[in-house]
């Protein structure tokens, strides 16, 4: 009965999971600054989730370190699906000037499917939230299409 | 008072102000000046000297031939965003101010090529010179020696 409500309450309010994966924290900071009351996320629907069992987007920051990507990929698999996974800054979608280092162990969509990419070194808040709005796009698509094909979300 | 109710007045007056939040999704909004966002590549301008790609920490510039000739190259360059740092070395670097750093802060994609910026430029080939006669050459030595 309720079923409808909620889907089109959750599609309103993705949750966020923040993974830094061996970040400068200038991305790091940059999300919190998103999140917190200048330019509040929470206003449009985004909010932090504290685990990824409850997250919907998860934002991954940091280069991919050889130490931390089991753990990463670990937290990733801990989302339920539907899920998007979004690159913050230019570290996880390429390397950046990590590329040739010998803890380098990315690029992230080497190992999952990565939906939206946010360039910038550091990202700029504006840009993290037009990301956000098309990993929401997506991810109301997402359960669209799972729910068609006879999943339960 | 009897009526003192704490934060009244301030909550009351706070409806009525206009939010301290950015209204950036609602109303569209530039970025500073002097903001390094997204390249831009003028190949007319191009004389391939290639500094931009020597100075370039992330390894974000490429060069791809496409078409050849004898009279000129055409080549493609390409500028990864998400391999950029924004650092604006490649531009200040350039002589002929051929690449730009924009206000424009909008670089988001789903997918890669969503953030590749690319632009052609032409490189003309020089005509060998006709070398002079390598006895002339020793003849002048020899004056010059005298």
């Amino acid at each position: 009965m309720f079923d409808n409500l909620i889907n089109k309450s959750a599609a309103k309010s993705p949750w966020l999971f923040h993974i830094n994966a061996g970040s400068c924290n200038g991305c790091d900071i940059e999300l919190v600054a998103v999140l917190t009351p200048r330019y509040d996320a929470e206003r449009l629907g985004f909010r932090l989730a504290g685990t990824p069992r409850h997250a919907d987007i998860v934002v991954v920051t940091g280069p991919l370190t050889a130490q931390i990507k089991d753990r990463v990929l670990r937290t990733i698999e801990q989302v339920p699906e539907p899920r998007c996974i979004v690159t913050m800054g230019s570290c996880p979608a390429s390397g950046n000037v990590f590329k040739d280092g010998y803890t380098y162990a990315g690029p992230l969509s080497k190992y999952v499917d990565v939906d939206v990419d946010i360039a910038g070194c550091a990202a700029k808040p504006e840009t993290v939230l037009e990301g956000l709005y098309q990993a929401a796009m997506i991810l109301e698509q997402k359960r669209k299409d799972m729910k068609n094909k006879g999943g339960q979300i | 008072m009897a009526f003192d109710f704490p934060f009244v007045k301030e909550a009351l007056t706070q409806m009525f102000k206009k939010s301290s939040c950015e209204e950036y999704p609602f109303k569209p909004k530039e970025a500073f000046p002097n903001y390094r966002g997204r390249i831009v590549f003028h190949g007319d301008r191009c004389i391939k000297c290639g500094l931009c790609e020597k100075v370039c920490a992330g390894g974000a510039i490429h060069n791809v031939l496409i078409s050849e000739d004898e009279e000129k190259e055409v080549y493609e360059r390409t500028f990864d965003l998400t391999s950029c740092t924004f650092c604006s070395y490649c531009s200040d670097f350039c002589s002929k101010s051929a690449i730009e750093l924009t206000g424009d802060f909008h670089m988001t994609g789903t997918k890669h090529e969503d953030l590749l910026v690319k632009g052609q430029y032409t490189k003309v080939k020089k005509k060998p010179v006709a070398k002079a006669a390598p006895a002339a050459k020793a003849e002048s030595c020899d004056n010059k020696a005298e």
